[in-house]
Order: structure tokens, then C-alpha cells, then sequence
């Protein structure tokens, strides 16, 4: 039932999105060849659907690909410290080498990124108390000092204020020309299919991995890699998105069961259409204004997040 | 004298007690036993007014348990349960202080210093007086907490699975100072032991409890045998008595009940 | 012996630490310079006192060393509240409901806040503690979402008043603000003071408690209402401490190396007025404002607290 509704929720989902926004957009008005109206789908809005999605499928597949190689279902970037990592990163970037451009931030983020991944995956390798709840706890406390560092960095260049700004999810400067580079999910999305099944059997721990002929350090690093390159694009087009990652593969897996080659197709489309969803919400809660979707995502991810928490519990 | 009457406990629905009348003597050592999920331990926090009963009442000295103080049952009535962890930096005569908290609210006099003396003196703890709790063995600390219960110089003890975790000799070292309690303070001291041995050998009185309701109750000497510990338990046994007490052995079957098995 | 020459030596270090806070440079200068550093000084007292008490005492009564009332989202709630006050009633609120009506109505939220927290997840004592910390965490940042969402309501004058809400520095309050805190703090601190050794025995636990004459439902509805006072109180004047209430109960029991409160209380007081003294004066002397209080104290107390997680045997 939900596997079949959800594609139709998607388009439905995608098309509300094209429509609406501060500039009124009609079906008619494309058929009748407005040039307006398509310079408006063309430049702005079609943009902005496809770093939606892209964002979304690439997020929750992030969550996905965490969660495996830390085997804790609580994880995803914002819980493990990527996030902030690619915060600083940038932050570093535009202090550090101010002329590098966007290619230079990216790098700057992923690498960061990807270091500070690999650290906490070694910090939650060595806990002497195997519990599921204080890998998240660690992850967040690891990434609030990470932008506690990013702060005291960021103020003393005084562009604090600038930072955090920036770095709050917000889609409304999506436009044609300055989005493109989120088309490097797509490759990632590819890879995270083609190694579905070694990052389930990653997730069944080491010597399963082992035992089943996978070496394991070099997949758990590849993941890593994928996430890595992942956030720090999503960061760089379009700022911070929290809990998408954590709460969509949950939701799939309460209700589908956690075979990745089975689930991610469905994961993959929750994820995007959250996000479309969060961002349709954004344009009109305040209309003619809008609210970025770092807060819409963050606000209801967040609520999710809780509402899973008191859940498992039970 | 602690009387309950018609007592009746159920949790989310499922009933723990039911119709539980018993009376407990005075200057005695009384031993609640029963299989697993008989509701001995509710049955011991219901007296300690950890927890409501359902319906039914509990008399301590004639009077209705609820309708005394916090403060004024805390002179009457004092509970060890287990301290499975504990971080508190303590000292055990810090602990054992808090058993004068019933009567001087935190400000020991004189009277309390004694009675603090006394009670580590009485379990014979005095080189751990300034040792932290926890980093006491599992056992040492059993008996501080012990101690700060009998500081608080109540008529009645009640004990939590005491023995839970100890080693034989601190087993042991636990029950003959709840023995001596009795004999030498008049004290009336009720306990749930899961080992029967330490229940037969140093209880004036057993009350057995299964699925809710009370099996058998009375002196040891006439309750410990073979067909009602048997019967309680589902287990084969075989009651040795000699000069020095009880052995009930329930390990292997004999070989008249394994005939009865396998035929 | 040596919890015993920190717990004495911690006093004269303290004098001479806001001693020399307030004349270090200052040119003696009467008239300007140090009526407004004692101003500061005064609220580095009130807010320490109120962290390091409101954080020690919620440990007792949760029975941990880990979980603080700030990071149980109590002051992330207050921002938010502070944040709706100015989207219905205006920048205005602050004059319309009076100093005294928004400190009231901060206070009642907290005690609902204090009481729902209480009732459905620490009262029974059962949840665990991980799970308490993670609930904390994420509802600060949902809450903390929130307060952003309500500041793109509302108009950028009042959003810089909402912002000067959301960090920490001491140069907020103005006397009389100072006045009614200190009688607030003075008032949590004789009601504490009375029911001192209570607390020594709610920290033994619930079944404890009870069994040695402490009423422990009513002692702890009373503790979570100061708590909830001195967490008010704090976050009205210094903006949110995150972590500090964490470390500083954490210094506060190595050092004393007991947990009796009559030990613990005024040395975790005295460390959290010292910090506070020696984050400010690093602050104005040594990174020339060129950063603040919250985000040293974010960076010192995040990066202890994160350490202490780590090692975390599941016992704390």
C-alpha cells in the first residue's frame, strides 16, 4: 500500500513545489508559452526541485550508509559530528584561502569532513560502555565542540553572525548557475546502490564482514568517503539539514525491514520527498516570506527524532 | 506486631497479592520464600510503604501503616533494599550517620554519635569507618548499609534479598547479625532469602508465598518438610537435620524420583 | 586531608581572583570603571551561584553525574519563551508585563516545565541515563530550531534584542535587575539551606529516602521548584551556560571528594564564580574581545564534557 502510494506522493509533491512560490506560476500560463513563466520554472524552479531532491535522496542515503558502518541507529551526520566538520571546514576555507572559491570550499569540507568522520568512528570503537544512546550523545557532544571550535574561529574573523547564516539549510538561493555541483549526489547515490550489500554486511559487525570475504576498513572507509562528499556538497549548495538522515531509515525500517537493496529505492524517495515537503511548508508558512529549510527539516526531523527516541524506549 | 489484612497488589493489571492475611511475631526472625514472581519483594515493599496496596490493610502496632507520618514510620520501620550501584562519595560512617535522620533531621547530637558507634561496632566494621563506600567490596557494603539501618534503632527491619551476590562467609556474617538483633535487641526482623538453607537455619518463622497467595506459614521446625517445600518449589528434596541445623538438598533427584521420571 | 586545605583555599583564591578583576587596570577610577565591573561581578556571583547550585542539586536528585538542568533543555525553553513573549506582545513585552511579570511568567513555565519533566521521565527512576541525555540534547535543539523559526517573525530591532538573549555575557543586567536576583537567589538559598541534609538523603535514592522519614515526592517537587527559580535566574541574567553546570559539578566532587552537600554546594558555588571570573578576565585581557564568554566556556566545558562521555563506564 505505502510502497505504492509513496512514488505518486513524490510527483504530487514535486509538482505542488513547482507551482508554488512568491511568483505566481500556473499550468495555463506554461501552456499558453509564457516566456516569463518558463524562465521562472526554468531558472528558479526546476533548479530548486532538483537540489531538493538530489539533498534529500543523498541525505537519508548518508543516514543509511552510518548507520551500518557504526551499527547504531541513531546515527547520521548531524549525530556524529559531519555536519560541523563541514562547518568548519568551510569556515576555515574563507579565512584560510579566501580566493579558492567554491571548489575550495568543498575540498576544505570534505576533507574535514571525512577526517573527523574517521576520528569519531575510532573515538566509538574504543567506548568502554557499549550502549546505543551514547554513540548519538558523543556524536552530538563531538559536534558541538567541533562548532564551538568553528565559533571561536568565526568570531575572532568576525564573520560569526555571517556563519551561522550561511550554514542554516535554505534552498532560496537555489538558482540556475550557482546549484550544479549538487549533481555529484547522483554518482554517489550509484556507488551506494552498486555497494548495498556490503554495507549491510558491514553492518553485522566486523567479523561477519570478515568472515564473508569483505575488508572491511577499506568499505567502512568508502562509506565514510560517500557520506563525506555528500554533506560537504549539501553544505556547500545549500547550508545545514539536520535529522533527515536519522529519521527517514528509521521510518523505512520500522516499516520495511532493514534489507538495504530492498529499502533504499523507498528510502531514497522518503528522503526526497521530505525535504520537497519541508520546503513546500517553508514557502508558505509566512508567505510571502520564507522559512529556510533547515529549520522546517530541523524543527520536524527534530519532533521525529524525539517521538523515536520515546518510542525505542518502549 | 505487623498484621496485613485481605492485602491486594496488582501491577498494570496483573495481579501480584491476592487476599494475603498474615501476622508477623514481634522479637522474631521471619523469612519470606517462594519461587520466582510469588511476590515475596512486593509483598516486603508493601509493609516498607514503598508501595500502595490495591486494596486491604497493614497494621504496625495496631494502627493503620498509612496513616502514619514519613518521618514518624521511619522511627517504627527501616528497609535495606539493594544498592546494585553507587556512586556517592561517602564515607561508611557518613552513611551510617544517615540512620539518625529519623530523629535529629540531620543534626546529630550526642545520643546519635552513640548510636553510630554502636551499629558500626555491633557488625564489627570499625577499620572501614573512613573508607568510601564505593570502593568497598559488594559484601563489605551490604553490611554498611546494614549498619545504617540498624542505627536507625527501629522495632522493625526489613530486608531486600540481603544475601544477593555475597560470598558464603559474608552471607553468613549478614545472618547471624539479623540473628543476634533479634535475641540480644528484641528487634523483629523480616527478610526475603531466596536460599532455603539460610532461611531454615536462622529464621524462627517462614512464610512461604506462590503465584500471589500464601502457601504456608509458621515456626521453622514445622514447616521446613520435605512435602511442602517440595510441593512449593517443584523440586525433589531431602531434609537432613543434625546438631548444627538444617541441609535441605534439592540438587539431584533420588533415585526413586528419577525411576518416576523416566517411567 | 588535601579535599580539606582545597575546600579553605578555594575562598581567599576567590576573593583575590574578583579582586583583581575589578581593579587589574582600572585606574582606580571611582566614578566609571569599577562601579561597572562590580556590576559584572555581581552577576558572575548571582550566575554561579545559581549554576553550580541548580546543577548539583538536580544531580542529586536524578541521581547522576551527568544530566544538568541545561542540558535538560531548561534554558533552551526559557529562550523560547523569551522569543514568543516578543512575537505576540512585542518588543513591548518587557515593558508591558514589567520586569517582575516576565520574570513571574519565566519562572511558572519553568516549574510546568520542571513538574512534565518529572512526571513523565525522571520520576520513576527507571530510564536510563543515556537515554535521558540524548532526550535532552535533541529537545534542546528542536527547541533551540523553534527560537530561530520565531526569530524570522519577528522585526530585526527586536531581533537583536532576542539575540543578545541567546549568549552568555555578563555585561547584560543593570542594577536593579541584580537587586531582585539577588533577592531570588537569597530566598532558594535559606529555603536549600534549611532542608540541606534532606537533600543529602534524597541523593541515596527514592526507596531510601523513604525508608529514613524523608517525604521524597514532596522534597523533590520542592528542589525541582528552586531549581527551576535558579536556572530562571540565571539564563535571565547571563544568557544559557550549555555545559559549565556539568563541569562544574564534576571539578566540584573530585575536589571535594565527598558528597555531602554541606561540603559540595559552597565549593561548587565558589568554582563556578571563578570560572566565570577567570573566562571574563581571559576574555577582556588576553583575546582582547576578540571572543566571548559563552563560546570559551562552549569550547572548555563541551570539550570536558565530551572527554567524560568518552570515558564514561555507565556507572557516573
Amino acid at each position: 500500500m505505502i510502497r505504492r502510494a509513496l512514488p505518486l506522493l513524490f510527483v504530487l509533491l514535486c509538482s505542488v513545489s513547482l507551482l508554488v512560490g512568491v511568483k505566481q506560476l500556473s499550468w495555463a500560463q506554461l501552456f499558453a508559452g509564457s516566456t516569463d513563466a518558463w524562465l521562472t520554472l526554468t531558472a528558479s524552479r526546476l533548479p530548486r526541485l532538483a537540489a531538493l531532491v538530489l539533498a534529500g535522496v543523498g541525505l537519508s542515503l548518508c543516514g543509511v550508509i552510518l548507520q551500518h558502518i557504526v551499527r547504531n541507529k541513531f546515527v547520521e551526520p548531524a549525530t556524529t559530528g559531519g555536519l560541523d566538520a563541514a562547518k568548519l571546514g568551510i569556515l576555515l576555507a574563507l579565512t584560510l584561502t579566501p580566493e579558492a572559491g567554491a571548489l575550495g570550499r568543498m575540498l576544505f569540507a570534505l576533507v574535514f569532513c571525512f577526517a573527523c568522520s574517521l576520528l569519531f568512528v575510532a573515538i566509538i570503537g574504543r567506548l568502554r560502555v557499549q550502549h546505543s544512546v551514547l554513540v548519538p550523545v558523543i556524536g552530538l557532544m563531538y559536534g558541538s565542540v567541533l562548532s564551538a571550535i568553528a565559533e571561536f574561529h568565526a568570531y575572532r574573523h568576525n564573520i560569526l553572525q555571517n556563519m551561522q547564516g550561511w550554514l542554516l539549510g535554505d534552498f532560496s538561493r537555489v538558482v540556475q548557475g550557482n546549484y550544479e555541483v549538487i549533481y555529484l549526489i547522483l554518482p554517489i547515490v550509484l556507488l551506494t546502490y552498486l555497494y548495498a550489500q556490503r554495507f549491510t554486511v558491514l553492518g553485522m559487525g566486523q567479523d561477519t564482514a570478515r568472515n564473508l570475504g569483505i575488508n572491511y576498513v577499506a568499505t567502512a572507509s568508502l562509506g565514510l568517503l560517500l557520506v563525506s562528499v555528500t554533506v560537504s556538497v549539501t553544505v556547500i549548495c545549500v547550508g545545514a539539514i539536520p535529522f533527515v538522515g536519522l529519521v527517514i531509515p528509521n521510518l523505512v525500517a520500522l516499516q520495511f525491514g532493514e534489507n538495504l537493496q530492498r529499502t533504499l529505492p523507498i528510502i531514497a524517495l522518503s528522503g526526497a520527498s521530505l525535504l520537497v515537503a519541508c520546503d513546500i511548508l517553508g514557502r508558505v508558512l509566512i508567505y510571502p516570506f520564507e522559512v529556510p529549510i533547515g529549520l522546517t527539516a530541523g524543527g520536524l526531523g527534530g519532533v521525529l527524532f524525539l517521538a523515536l527516541i520515546l518510542w525505542t524506549r518502549r | 506486631m505487623i498484621t496485613l489484612k485481605h492485602i491486594h497488589k496488582a501491577y498494570a493489571g496483573k495481579t501480584v497479592l491476592h487476599n494475603v492475611s498474615v501476622q508477623f511475631p514481634t522479637r522474631q526472625l521471619t523469612s519470606l520464600i517462594g519461587p520466582n514472581g510469588a511476590g515475596k519483594s512486593t509483598l516486603l515493599m508493601l509493609i516498607a510503604r514503598l508501595l500502595k496496596p490495591c486494596s486491604g490493610e497493614i497494621l504496625i502496632n495496631g494502627r493503620n501503616a498509612a496513616h502514619y507520618r514519613v518521618s514518624e514510620y521511619a522511627r517504627q520501620v527501616a528497609t535495606l533494599r539493594q544498592h546494585p550501584q553507587f556512586s556517592l562519595r561517602l564515607t561508611l560512617e557518613e552513611l551510617v550517620a544517615f540512620g539518625r535522620f529519623p530523629h535529629s533531621r540531620g543534626a546529630l547530637n550526642e545520643e546519635d554519635r552513640q548510636q553510630i558507634d554502636t551499629a558500626i561496632g555491633f557488625l564489627g566494621l570499625d577499620h572501614l569507618r573512613g573508607a568510601y563506600i564505593d570502593e568497598l567490596s559488594g559484601g563489605q557494603r551490604q553490611m554498611a548499609f546494614l549498619a545504617m539501618t540498624i542505627a536507625q534503632q527501629t522495632d522493625y527491619l526489613l530486608l531486600d534479598e540481603p544475601l544477593n551476590n555475597l560470598d558464603m562467609k559474608h552471607a553468613v556474617q549478614i545472618m547471624r547479625a539479623l540473628r543476634r538483633l533479634c535475641d540480644e535487641q528484641g528487634r523483629t526482623v523480616i527478610l526475603v532469602v531466596h536460599d532455603i538453607n539460610f532461611a531454615a537455619n536462622y529464621s524462627d518463622h517462614i512464610l512461604a508465598l506462590q503465584g500471589g497467595a500464601v502457601r504456608f506459614c509458621g515456626p521453622v521446625a514445622e514447616v521446613v518438610t520435605r512435602s511442602r517445600l517440595q510441593a512449593l518449589y517443584g523440586l525433589d528434596f531431602e531434609i537432613l537435620r543434625s546438631e548444627r541445623g538444617f541441609v535441605c538438598n534439592y540438587f539431584n533427584p533420588s533415585d526413586q524420583e528419577r525411576e518416576h521420571e523416566q517411567g | 586531608m588535601n579535599s580539606a586545605i582545597i575546600r579553605h583555599a578555594i575562598w581567599p583564591l576567590l576573593i583575590a581572583l574578583a579582586l583583581a578583576f575589578v581593579l587589574v587596570g582600572s585606574g582606580l577610577d571611582l566614578a566609571y570603571v569599577i562601579p561597572r565591573r562590580l556590576l559584572r561581578l555581581a552577576a558572575m556571583v548571582l550566575g554561579g551561584v545559581c549554576v553550580a547550585w541548580s546543577s548539583i542539586a538536580f544531580q542529586s536528585i536524578t541521581g547522576n553525574r551527568i544530566l544538568t538542568p541545561a542540558i535538560m533543555g531548561y534554558e533552551a525553553l526559557y529562550l523560547l519563551l523569551q522569543a514568543l513573549l516578543i512575537l505576540t506582545l512585542g518588543s513591548a513585552s518587557l515593558a508591558l508585563l514589567g520586569h517582575h511579570g516576565n520574570v513571574l511568567l519565566s519562572m511558572l513555565c519553568m516549574l510546568g516545565y520542571s513538574w512534565a519533566l518529572h512526571r513523565w521521565l525522571l520520576g520513576n527512576g527507571k530510564n536510563n541515563l543515556y537515554f535521558l541525555l540524548l532526550f535532552g540534547l535533541v529537545l534542546t535543539l528542536v527547541l533551540t530550531t523553534f527560537t530561530q523559526f520565531i526569530q524570522l517573525r519577528i522585526s530585526p530591532g527586536e531581533f537583536s534584542v532576542l539575540q543578545g538573549f541567546a549568549y552568555t555575557s555578563f555585561n547584560r543586567a543593570d542594577g536593579q535587575q541584580l537587586l531582585y536576583s539577588g533577592a531570588l537567589v537569597l530566598g532558594v538559598g535559606v529555603v536549600g539551606f534549611k532542608t540541606l541534609p534532606s537533600l543529602d538523603v534524597l541523593a541515596l535514592g527514592r526507596d531510601q529516602a523513604l525508608s529514613l522519614g524523608v517525604d521524597y515526592p514532596r522534597y523533590v517537587r520542592l528542589y525541582l521548584a528552586l531549581i527551576a527559580i535558579l536556572v530562571a535566574v540565571s539564563t535571565s541574567l547571563l544568557g544559557p551556560t550549555a555545559f559549565m553546570g556539568i563541569f562544574v559539578a564534576n571539578i566540584t566532587y573530585a575536589l571535594a571528594r565527598s558528597s555531602r552537600h554541606r561540603l559540595t554546594l559552597p565549593l561548587g558555588c565558589a568554582i563556578a564564580i571563578s570560572l566565570f571570573i577567570v573566562a571574563q578576565f581571559l576574555v577582556e585581557q588576553v583575546f582582547n574581545y576578540k571572543t566571548t564568554v559563552g563560546i570559551l566556556v562552549n569550547l572548555v566545558c563541551g570539550a570536558y564534557f565530551l572527554a567524560l562521555m568518552i570515558r564514561s563506564r555507565g556507572d557516573a
